[in-house]
């Protein structure tokens, strides 16, 4: 008679298999539930693992190009500062010059003034944010402005004296009119500081580092935005001009006229470098919103790619935890059954 | 019938009664090995009173043959199972931690970062970490991969030994069998010495049998080389010691035919060797194509050119030994292992801003600017644009090299989880062939226990019955006294 036959070893082993699974399952389910992610990604995921590991590398990517976009800025902010303390300097000078037109004073007052503008611009052009300094395009490990104390002067009076003949405090200058200053400070002055292909000494000579190119810096994927400016815009030329000339060429020995016309020249390029530093600050603040709106992106995308990874990999915590608790009765159920059925034997009825 | 008779019938049944014991009490001392099958002993009858007990072996000849394939099948996927997973880990780290794709993205962002503070040194010098890291990541998986086939290569040759020391036993088990047969024996304990041989076999290589008359038994693999046919067949492999990346390993020969490797990640292979095998020459020669083109298309995106476009000539990453040049969409074996960082970018990392790695006519920043940009910007943009990746590598032929990197990834993880997902159903098949085989020929401690409580009765019923005819017997002769 045959009826469906067990061995003892079948028996014995299966309870032992049975329960080697259970304690497998035990380890990974106590990993979910503590981590909140799958125990074995690759396992879980197979060929998407490829997709979490971008989407990882796309998270880590974007925040530091949050943090870049920090650094610059930080640098765009703090050359904004400094053109609204330029823009101050510039507006002092216009009403002292325009003080010293009306009322006719002593050429002193000016030159003076004169003197503390080339003093600030040059503190102000010369600012440095962590190393580098601000104004200097990309050559940003030279100071853009140079000192100009003694070397200025110097050339003013060599131009003048080519151009009339005679230096500022002879007194043949008196005889100069204004005509003849206004044609001296825009035939000669003007193109030494605005143009750079004029014969030395011209701005990149006497005056200014600071190199054309301006720092381009990446702000987000696909954005790249002009952070920073130089020293060699025609703002700060136009001032350095208007402050230099009313500096070096007003002496007691000149007539009225030749005053009058060197202080409204003076006067008119303060007023145009002025409206040029308004409109640079202006496009300073068009950069600086573009990095905001560039970082509230970025963010935007680093939260949607977090959710997505947390998709991928992501376990409900609550259910991780459920299934430990459920293992862990199961396996000592099995082992309660396992000795009992172990302990079955027909020998202990045997006396 | 007479008194005389009755003796001899109860010392026969006393005979066969203890010949049963001694066929249950075998069976209780092995109730627990996987290898015996349970002996039964018939009782039959010749002639009148004369008994003669045959010892019959319990086998199944289908289910052995499932169990030998099941085994096979197991085997073989666990083998494969357990190397792509030492593979991935040595190459990938845990959790791709030290992947070449999670390390691209810190090259990648580390040189964000210092094309927005171009004048810093300390950024320029974290550029070259990281690449160094990415460099040192894909030189070590290279070596851990050409180790791996390596190893595998010495398993393969242990696996042959083996295989053939286990063709011998199993030789000399089929010749006892045999002579067992002829000379009328009991053949039980050859056969089960034979089956255990041949389930070692299996786990080698996949196995057909054929019984003959006489009980002798024929081998083959399950594509049908003969393996053993009244003798032994030989088994040759040549190891090969050191591996590189173009290096080929040799063929396991059976009977001089080679031994075909299995492929896919629910592996056609069918046991230990196919399996090895494959590893050998399929998995791991991949992943160290995949290795090899990443860092083919790391040296393009950081090639250097002179400001112009031309002349591209190795910037950040450069490779040691030859060839020349590399050519675009094309797989270049062994790059991975020998790929370097250029010694002029160590010595001097503000090369990667200015240009000029390669000489002067490579400056790009021309005025020495300390915060030159346009350069490093160049290479974030490469870095996002597609380059053309070898299609025979099979992940990706256009796409950026991050991409590719991750898509190695995603291929080696997709192949475990394959792999992970048949090892489980194949387990789970050995486990119940096993049990079935096991519930048809094992031993049940409770049965044999019971048949010997019949066995007693019976033994104490001849043993009276003894008693009794010697009792008449004695009152017979005390009459006749």
């Amino acid at each position: 008679m045959k009826t469906n036959f067990v061995s003892s070893y079948a028996v014995s082993s299966a309870l032992r298999h049975r329960l080697m699974q259970m304690q497998t399952d035990l380890v990974k389910a106590q990993k979910e539930a503590t981590t909140g992610a799958v125990a074995d990604t690759g396992l879980a995921l197979g060929s998407r693992t490829g997709k979490l590991v971008s989407l990882q590398r796309e998270v880590d990517s974007l925040q530091g190009m949050i943090v870049s976009n920090g650094l610059v800025s930080g640098r765009l902010n703090a050359t904004q500062e400094a053109l609204n303390r330029l823009r101050t300097v510039a507006e002092d000078f216009a009403s002292t010059l325009t003080a010293g037109i009306s009322s006719n004073s002593d050429v002193t007052v000016a030159t003076t003034a004169a003197n503390g503008v080339l003093e600030t611009m040059t503190a102000i052009l010369n600012n440095s944010l962590n190393g580098e300094y601000l104004f200097a395009g990309i050559d940003t490990d030279i100071p853009p402005f140079k000192d100009f104390t003694t070397a200025v002067p110097a050339t003013f009076d060599t131009a003048f004296q080519s151009h009339f003949g005679f230096a500022q405090d002879d007194p043949q200058a008196v005889n100069i009119t204004g005509a003849d200053m206004e044609t001296f400070l825009s035939t000669v002055i003007e193109p030494s500081f605005l143009d750079d292909s004029s014969p030395a000494p011209n701005w990149k000579t006497e005056w200014s580092n600071a190199s054309d190119q301006k720092v381009v810096n990446r702000i987000s994927l696909s954005e790249r935005v002009e952070s920073s400016t130089n020293a060699n815009s025609e703002g700060v030329r136009r001032l350095a001009m208007a402050a230099a000339s009313a500096s070096a060429l007003l002496t007691e020995t000149m007539s009225v006229e030749a005053k009058a016309a060197v202080l409204n020249n003076a006067l008119s390029q303060v007023g145009a470098a002025i409206g040029r530093i308004t409109s640079e600050q202006t496009q300073f603040g068009i950069a600086q919103n573009r990095i905001k709106s560039a970082n509230d992106r970025l963010e935007a995308q680093k939260d949607l790619f977090q959710r997505s990874a947390l998709d991928l990999k992501g376990v409900d915590v609550a259910e991780a935890a459920t299934r430990v608790s459920t293992l862990l009765t199961q396996i000592e159920t099995s082992y309660a059954l396992t000795a009992r059925i172990q302990n079955l034997s027909i020998l202990n009825y045997l006396t | 019938m007479s008194l005389s008779s009755a003796l001899s019938i109860a010392q026969s049944a006393l005979l066969s009664t203890s010949k049963q014991t001694s066929v249950v009490s075998r069976n209780v001392s092995e109730a627990q090995n996987a290898n015996y099958s349970r002996r039964q002993a018939v009782v039959s009858s010749t002639a009148p009173g004369a008994r003669v007990v045959t010892i019959q072996r319990s086998a199944s000849e289908q289910l052995l043959r499932q169990y030998v394939s099941a085994l096979s099948s197991s085997t073989a996927q666990t083998t494969l199972l357990a190397g792509v997973g030492s593979l991935t880990t040595s190459v990938n780290g845990v959790d791709n931690t030290s992947s070449p794709a999670t390390l691209m993205g810190k090259l990648q962002d580390a040189l964000q970062l210092y094309s927005a503070t171009p004048s810093s040194e300390i950024l320029a010098e974290s550029v070259v970490e990281a690449a160094r890291q990415l460099v040192s990541a894909l030189n070590n998986g290279s070596k851990a991969i050409q180790t791996f086939r390596a190893e595998t290569d010495a398993q393969l040759g242990e696996a042959v030994d083996k295989l053939n020391s286990l063709l011998a036993d199993f030789h000399n088990a089929n010749r006892q069998v045999i002579s067992d047969m002829q000379a009328g024996r009991d053949v039980s304990d050859a056969l089960d010495r034979r089956e255990a041989f041949l389930k070692q076999i299996a786990e080698f290589v996949p196995v057909t049998t054929m019984t003959r008359e006489n009980g002798d038994m024929v081998l083959m693999t399950g594509d049908g080389t003969m393996l053993y046919e009244t003798s032994p067949r030989t088994i040759s492999f040549d190891r090969t010691i050191v591996y590189t990346a173009g290096t080929d390993g040799k063929a396991v020969y059976i009977d001089g035919i080679p031994l075909a490797a299995g492929n896919g990640g629910n592996t056609s292979a069918s046991g230990k060797i196919s399996a090895l095998l494959q590893l050998r020459d399929d998995v791991a020669p991949a992943m160290q194509s995949q290795l090899d083109e990443i860092a083919r298309g790391l040296i393009t995106v950081f090639e250097e050119t002179e400001p112009s476009g031309a002349n591209a000539a190795p910037g950040l990453f450069t490779w040691s030994p030859p060839p020349a040049a590399l050519t675009a969409g094309t797989l270049e074996k062994g790059l991975a292992a020998g790929i370097r960082i250029n010694p002029a970018v160590e010595a001097d990392p503000t090369l990667l801003r200015d240009g000029g790695i390669n000489g002067a006519a490579y400056v790009w920043n021309a005025s020495g600017g300390a915060s030159y940009t346009a350069l490093l910007n160049s290479y974030g943009d490469r870095l996002s644009d597609p380059i053309a990746f070898d299609a025979s590598v099979g992940i990706g032929s256009s796409t950026t090299v991050a991409n590719y990197a991750s898509n190695a990834v995603g291929w080696v993880e997709a192949l475990r989880q394959t792999a992970s997902y048949a090892a489980e159903t194949k387990e789970a098949l050995l486990t119940r062939t096993g049990e079935t085989l096991s519930n048809e020929t094992g031993v049940n401690i409770d049965h044999e226990m019971t048949l010997l409580l019949d066995l007693e009765h019976s033994y104490q019923a001849s043993a009276r019955l003894l008693q009794a005819v010697d009792e008449m017997l004695a009152s017979l002769l005390a009459a006749v006294r």
